[in-house]
């Protein structure tokens, strides 16, 4: 087996004993090895960096069919996509890059981190992490293959009844969206449950919540929202599915149905969807201004309120993307007023790190700029947001090259900037190896000026009244100039994603090595080896202030007495963190995988027939009696009463006395 | 750099009940999840209402039954049997923290029972329903949520029949112990939310 870099700080403090329990620790936590190893892991690093691979190539498939869509609309009355095509491209852009990229890289990236910030060794339920990611990747799969055989959804990353309805989308192209939908919301609600309980009950002694990272904060909040808004498109893309499937009349208005309905659904989980997108985000700027500025973040306690803050009034906004519809007026003017409020949590949280940032001895590498591009872009993004909360003026640009303006600043603006400043930053986490600055600061000059090349004219080409969503257009409208100027922009874009893409693949090889914490950074995963080691920490630390690193003693606190011999995880109290179990956690398996194919089963031949339902639970049982009574062995069971947990009571006693 | 041991917790247990373990937090984590899911169900439910009225539609035939709302009958009694079983749970939950695994295994086989009862009702309540769910969008919603809170269950029946093979035929461990303090914890879940749903159902078209 291959030697495993070691931390320096695990290395130092090193005696005989230690090194035979770390051997064993390895052992214990080894990943399993091959082809059925891939699919039996549990690491949550593993499953995570697979998301990441995964959900980045989908970027780059989205990415392919933006250009296609650029080089359309590049001049007039242009024929290189068919109309047909055209909506189909333009659906599955939507929809990938909402569903099968950026909910699922945020997930990601919690998944990979959360666990080492709040320092244990694995995620709350490691199986269910995993049945999450194959889910999602045959979601992402049945999406494509669809769309290859000319079968890609075309009515719209948010697929309208009646235009998606069995009257107006005949044919399995809605169907394929809908179940594309089930799946991704799956996974996403998996990955919800498994952060919240790791971050419940996971932590390391002494992070009490008011301890809490802010990454950590984002990541939580997010699962939260997660939870609440995600059965909202699940039930709404069933119901479309079942008018088209078995004849329901949910949205048939012959029938009583409303199409209204299928849009308030919709939005219920279309808004908070892209706070759901942009607060982990937030989390990544979070770090990487605190580790850039080299400071403590200002007003810790106003950020995790508007954390919250931002959460709620997220669920209170999404009428304002029906204003177009026949609403009562009073209605439209509470969501306008929503709207402009969630402005505040917002600009609470630039100016606390406008003012974190202020006067620091700025260390400007590359996560830091694409922070600070965010903070304009955003800032743009967000002004454009207020101007369309206003009843009066969306009526005027709605479902022009207005929003589509607005709504690319937001989510590229306040996520996909954010995202490569977080690559920049973990990137040497994940692989041990920086990537290149030079490349790098390539990298966000090539996107920054491409990004604002594409969609800065559109603001105008909207307001100039260019719909979306139209195939082409004629000379005589005079959008034809701006349009070419955004297809240039678009290249210059794509260039400098392929900038990124190529110091991935020289980092790996020639980067320079990072050792454990190369920006001197405040969050417990930089103490362990890059990459960390499979079981994570050696010895559960014990945590003595909200910087964890900056926060330590020189002798580092820990705890002992966890077992080396199993998987086994300190399971601590939600609110202070108090020890109360010694937990073991499950191993590889090949069930959770066996599962995702169930699912899949249920929904994929569900498209056909509805035998497919009874198939699949039957399935979906068999495997559960295997999972349930197939491998006890990964549990010593432990059939004792248990002792009194004493230690809890003088754990909670160190943790409230001076020393800490 | 050295580190000190703090804490020693070689004595904690390995499993705890209720908000100690993590299984809690998954279980009721996921049945947060399906609660959402039936609130915006409920919201549909009501918003269909505002455009039929009246609200179920009177029924096409001329013949009996003359009244288009659904008959209380089968939902009454599975509203009956759902809550009688939450008692039985409630026995095999005490059983289980107190580890006398004989009374467990009874009330189990007891919930099981109670279980398949409830699944045949309400096999006979989507016919108490006097549309079906390709007439109109009143019979489309009424019977998704039939079929929705079905679906629960027969997955409660499911892992209601796992735990039981297991509290038979295995050790009546800890781990397992606390699973079945889990499945309490759903199965109050699924009768609780029928008495929402019971009363949108049934009653709501009773009060317009």
């Amino acid at each position: 087996m291959a030697e495993r870099p070691q931390s320096l700080a695990e290395h130092a403090a090193q005696t005989d004993a230690d090194r035979r329990e770390i051997r064993e620790l390895e052992r214990v936590w080894a990943r399993p090895p091959g082809i059925i190893g891939w699919f039996t892991d549990t690491d949550h690093k593993a499953i995570a960096l697979r998301y990441v691979v995964t959900a980045f190539v989908f970027f780059i498939l989205g990415g392919i069919e933006a250009a296609l869509m650029r080089i359309q609309l590049a001049r007039p009355e242009n024929h290189f996509l068919s109309a047909d095509l055209y909506n189909q491209v333009f659906t599955v852009h939507g929809t990938t890059m909402m569903f099968l990229f950026a909910v699922p890289i945020m997930t990601a990236l919690g998944i990979y981190l959360v666990p080492l910030m709040v320092g244990t060794r694995d995620v709350a339920f490691p199986r269910l992490n995993n049945y999450g990611y194959f889910v999602y990747l045959i979601g992402g799969i049945l999406l494509y293959v669809a769309f290859f055989l000319n079968t890609g959804p075309d009515a719209g990353w948010f697929s309208y009844v009646p235009l998606s309805g069995p009257g107006y989308s005949p044919g399995k192209r809605v169907d394929i969206w809908a179940q594309m939908i089930s799946f991704t919301e799956i996974s996403a609600l998996c990955g919800a449950v498994v952060v919240i309980g790791t971050v419940f009950k996971m932590r390391a002694p002494g992070m009490s919540l008011h301890r809490l990272p802010l990454f950590v904060w984002a990541q939580l909040v997010t699962s939260f929202m997660i939870i609440f808004a995600m059965p909202a498109v699940m039930l709404a893309s069933s119901l479309l599915a079942s008018d088209r499937l078995i004849d329901t009349h949910f949205f048939n208005p012959a029938e009583g149905g409303d199409a209204i309905l299928y849009q308030h659904m919709f939005w219920f989980f279309g808004h908070p969807e892209v706070y759901i997108i942009f607060i982990p985000a937030l989390g990544f700027i979070s770090s990487i201004v605190v580790t850039f500025s080299r400071r403590r973040i200002f007003g810790y306690t106003a950020m995790v309120l508007s954390l919250i803050a931002t959460a709620f009034l997220g669920f209170g906004l999404w009428v304002h993307h029906m204003f177009a519809t026949p609403l009562p007026q009073l209605g439209q003017s509470f969501f306008t007023a929503a709207s402009m409020m969630i402005a505040i949590p917002s600009g609470v949280q630039i100016f606390c790190w406008i003012a974190t940032l202020w006067g620091a001895k700025l260390n400007v590498k590359t996560p830091l700029l694409f922070v600070l591009g965010f903070v304009a872009i955003f800032v743009m993004g967000g002004l454009t947001g207020v101007m369309l909360a206003s009843v009066p003026l969306n009526l005027q640009i709605h479902d022009t090259f207005f929003v589509v303006a607005h709504l690319h600043y937001v989510l590229i603006g306040g996520a996909v900037f954010p995202l490569f400043g977080a690559f920049y930053y973990w990137f040497p986490k994940w692989t041990g190896r920086l990537l290149s600055e030079r490349l790098g600061r390539w990298n966000f000059a090539l996107m920054f000026i491409g990004f604002n090349l594409v969609f800065f004219p559109m603001h105008q080409l909207g307001l100039n009244g260019m719909p979306r969503r139209v195939y082409t257009y004629l000379p005589e409208t005079g959008w034809a100039n701006l349009n070419l100027l955004a297809s240039v922009g678009a290249l210059i874009l794509a260039i400098g994603v392929l900038f990124f893409i190529v110091n991935c693949f020289w980092a790996r090889r020639s980067g320079v090595v990072a050792g454990d914490n190369p920006w001197g950074a405040d969050t417990l995963e930089w103490s362990l080896a890059s990459p960390p080691p499979d079981y994570n920490f050696f010895r559960i630390p014990v945590v003595e202030g909200g910087y964890a690193l900056w926060d330590r003693s020189q002798e580092i606190p820990v705890v002992i007495g966890l077992s080396s011999t199993k998987r086994e995880t300190l399971v601590t109290s939600v609110v202070d963190a108090v020890p109360e179990l010694r937990y073991e956690l499950p191993g590889p398996s090949l069930w959770p995988v066996l599962l995702s194919l169930a699912t899949a089963e249920t929904f994929i031949v569900g498209i056909f027939t509805a035998w497919a339902f009874a198939i699949g639970a039957v399935l979906t049982f068999a495997v559960f009696i295997g999972w349930f009574f197939g491998d006890p062995n990964y549990e010593n069971v432990d059939a004792k009463e248990p002792p009194e947990p004493r230690d809890a009571a003088d754990a909670l006693q160190y943790l409230r006395s001076e020393e800490v | 750099m050295n580190t000190r041991p703090v804490i020693d917790v070689s004595d904690l247990p390995h499993h705890g009940f209720d908000t100690v373990d993590t299984i809690w937090w998954g279980n009721n984590l996921l049945l947060a999840i399906e609660t959402s899911m039936f609130a915006i169900l409920i919201a549909t439910y009501f918003y269909l209402r505002q455009n039929i009225s009246p609200w179920p539609p009177p029924l096409a035939q001329l013949t009996a039954p003359f009244s288009p709302l659904p008959g209380l009958g089968f939902g009454t009694a599975n509203a009956l049997v759902l809550l009688l079983s939450c008692l039985v749970m409630m026995w095999v939950d005490l059983s289980a923290r107190r580890g006398s695994q004989g009374a467990t295994q009874r009330g189990l086989i007891i919930c099981l029972v109670f279980a398949f009862i409830a699944i045949i009702l309400r096999s006979f309540e989507f016919r108490a329903v006097k549309f079906r769910w390709d007439s109109n969008a009143y019979g489309s919603v009424v019977w998704f949520i039939l079929g929705m809170h079905m679906l629960h269950l027969i997955t409660l029946t499911c892992e209601t029949v796992l735990l039981t093979g297991w509290a038979l035929t295995r050790d009546f461990d800890m781990k397992h112990r606390v699973d079945i303090t889990a499945l309490a914890v759903y199965w109050y879940w699924v009768a609780g939310i029928w008495m929402v749903l019971y009363a949108v159902v049934y009653w709501a078209p009773r009060f317009s």
